[in-house]
């Protein structure tokens, strides 16, 4: 992955995280994956295209989503319904969003799709011939790893 | 006795025919980067001009895209870009030509730059392909036809297809299988030739342990020869300073290994050094060269190179990827500012001042693309002219540095180079040693025949 493309990333996940949980956020050791790799339960995926081609996955545990998404919402939710679906899909689409705006400062044109939230158990997702930069993250309310997949266009 | 007659009968029905061709193969015949291909009639369901595809994100680079074909999704692929192969620029509003394919399961278009006609022939005219063909690898064709003044390259269209979709699952499962079997392969290579040699093995096997544990560093058949004349150095110094020859912290490992690195590493490169390896660049066709530098660093040796390739091959596009699983030392890649004295003659035309001192002019930089990649994941970088890939196949295991060397040749052009470190040593076939001074470089062969081929791989 272009090494100009990671920051945006990194920084965009850290800012959003930190105001809409008003919590702390320690950040694991980024490294890169292979093609395919287990996914925890949630996931929230917005593609992207433009100069490059790719996506970027948002991974956490059920539980995790749901206490993100209660906090989000300022009410207490027990079940992983409707409204706690948008909200997830809502925050991947925010901090992609961020990492696109500082990407396109940066003179990288990048075009996003909708996000699409996935859940269930024993997933895995496959990227063929790319490589995803995975960029961990720890919160009170459990991991969240996001999951960045992203080449240029030949 | 009367299934015999019928025979022989048969046989001699046809006889007639044999001072005659019999014509039993049509082919479409097409051109592709200037060569003239076919494909079996029988495979082609039409012929179209195209112009919208519907892009689809997160595909091959080949895939153009999707198009509707009266009610049906058809994938579109273009084989320019899948052989890499020269890409005429097409007009603005002019169609591509596009030859629907039928195979057994599905229909898709690929996009070629001009069809041209068909032609009968007897299908006993088409010769196996011959490896010097390499636009194209010889395992897609089928063969090779005499038509008329010209050459017709036959292509295999199902195994073209079908290898497209493959192509992309068999690399990963190579790589994760070599750590297990790696174990195994690495004894070998020392096993005792002679009784008085015991001694010497023993403590080639201690350096061989340490060297691993300490730096990650793998003896193998590629360095081997360095290291036996390293450790006799070695030996004479440690016993000077009344020494043990074993390593035993990990910066005697770096002191022992010191020398192995190429020069310049690290450091942008001085004018001799650059002109060995200008020598040893190949002529290049075309308007593009392409160069891959895994294991790059801080960038130091990209840059170096790139302003050789612009100084040597001059007017035409460079494009150097370079990548590197060090996050710290790429992360600065991209911006890497130094002193002015530092700066060699090679590099002089390209400095500029910067706000932390001094850089590289942004036409340099853009001819770089910086990357944070494992080499051992796979990888989406298309055919290169040049590898430069110095002292770093040493830091990987013997599995591993058999799958890269694969690897670099299967990116390498026909005729390309591969260079490594001024200490290692290619011991595979298919290449041939180009050397210079410090540098040591590696020509791309054709491939053997097919059926050497398989054995190799």
């Amino acid at each position: 992955m272009r090494v100009e493309y990671i920051n945006p990333f990194v920084e965009a996940t850290f800012s959003i995280l930190k105001e809409v949980l008003n919590t702390k956020v320690e950040r694991g050791e980024l490294y890169l994956k292979p093609t395919s790799h287990p996914v925890l339960g949630v996931a929230a995926i917005v593609g992207l295209a433009g100069d490059v081609e790719g996506r970027v996955l948002f991974d956490m545990a059920r539980e995790t989503a749901i206490s993100i998404a209660s906090i989000m919402n300022g009410e207490e939710l027990t079940e992983f319904d409707e409204l706690g679906k948008a909200t997830i899909a809502e925050l991947a689409n925010m901090i992609t969003a961020q990492a696109v705006t500082k990407l396109h400062d940066l003179g990288f044109r990048f075009d996003l799709t909708p996000p699409a939230l996935i859940t269930g158990i024993n997933m895995e997702v496959s990227s063929p011939n790319v490589e995803a930069l995975i960029v961990p993250v720890t919160l009170p309310q459990g991991k969240l790893e996001i999951n960045v997949a992203i080449r240029e266009r030949a | 006795m009367s299934a015999v007659d019928t025979e022989v009968q048969k046989e001699g029905s046809h006889r007639p025919d044999e001072g005659r061709e019999k014509i039993d193969f049509k082919m479409i015949t097409f051109s592709l980067g200037g060569r003239e291909y076919g494909i079996d009639i029988m495979k082609v369901k039409e012929i179209s001009k195209i112009d919208r595809f519907t892009y689809v994100p997160n595909g091959s680079p080949f895939l153009r895209g999707v198009y509707n074909l009266r009610g049906e999704i058809i994938p579109i692929i273009d084989f320019r870009i899948m052989f890499h192969l020269p890409l005429k620029p097409i007009e603005a509003g002019k169609a591509e030509n596009v030859l629907i394919l039928n195979t057994e399961d599905q229909v898709m278009g690929v996009i070629v730059d001009s069809i041209d006609k068909v032609i009968g022939v007897s299908s006993q005219r088409v010769k196996p392909a011959h490896p010097l063909f390499h636009d194209i690898n010889v395992q897609y064709l089928k063969g090779i036809i005499e038509y008329g003044s010209s050459l017709y390259i036959v292509l295999d269209v199902d195994r073209i297809l079908g290898i497209a979709e493959e192509r992309q699952a068999e690399r990963p499962a190579a790589a994760a299988e070599a750590p297990a079997v790696a174990a195994g392969l690495e004894a070998p290579a020392f096993a005792p030739s002679g009784e008085e040699e015991s001694a010497d093995t023993l403590e080639l096997g201690f350096i061989r342990d340490t060297l691993s544990a300490f730096r990650g560093f793998v003896v193998s058949d590629l360095n081997l020869d360095w290291v036996k004349a390293r450790l006799g150095e070695w030996r004479d110094l440690r016993s000077s300073e009344g020494r043990g020859v074993q390593l035993a912290e990990p910066n005697e490992a770096d002191d022992f290994l010191e020398p192995f690195y190429s020069p310049y590493t690290g450091e942008l490169w001085g004018e001799a050094y650059a002109r060995e390896i200008e020598e040893l660049l190949p002529d290049v066709s075309g308007g593009t060269l392409s160069a891959w530098n895994p294991g790059c660093g801080k960038g130091y040796e990209s840059y170096s190179f790139a302003a050789l390739l612009d100084r040597h091959y001059h007017g035409k596009r460079i494009k150097v990827w370079a990548n590197d699983n060090d996050l710290l030392g790429i992360s600065m890649a991209p911006t890497l500012a130094f002193h002015e004295e530092a700066i060699p003659p090679l590099l002089a035309p390209f400095v500029v001042k910067t706000r932390n001192g001094f850089g590289f002019k942004q036409e340099l930089k853009d001819s770089i693309l910086f990357e944070y990649h494992d080499i051992l994941h796979p990888n989406p970088f298309p055919e290169v002219d040049l590898v430069l890939a110095r002292d770093i196949l040493s830091f990987f295991n013997p599995v591993q540095q058999q799958a890269l060397v694969q690897l670099f040749r299967s990116k390498l052009r026909v005729g390309g180079i591969l260079f490594i470190g001024s200490n290692e040593r290619l011991v595979d076939s298919g290449w041939r040693e180009v050397r210079k001074g410090g540098v040591c470089g590696f020509e791309r062969l054709a491939d053997e025949e097919p059926s050497n081929k398989e054995q190799v791989t």
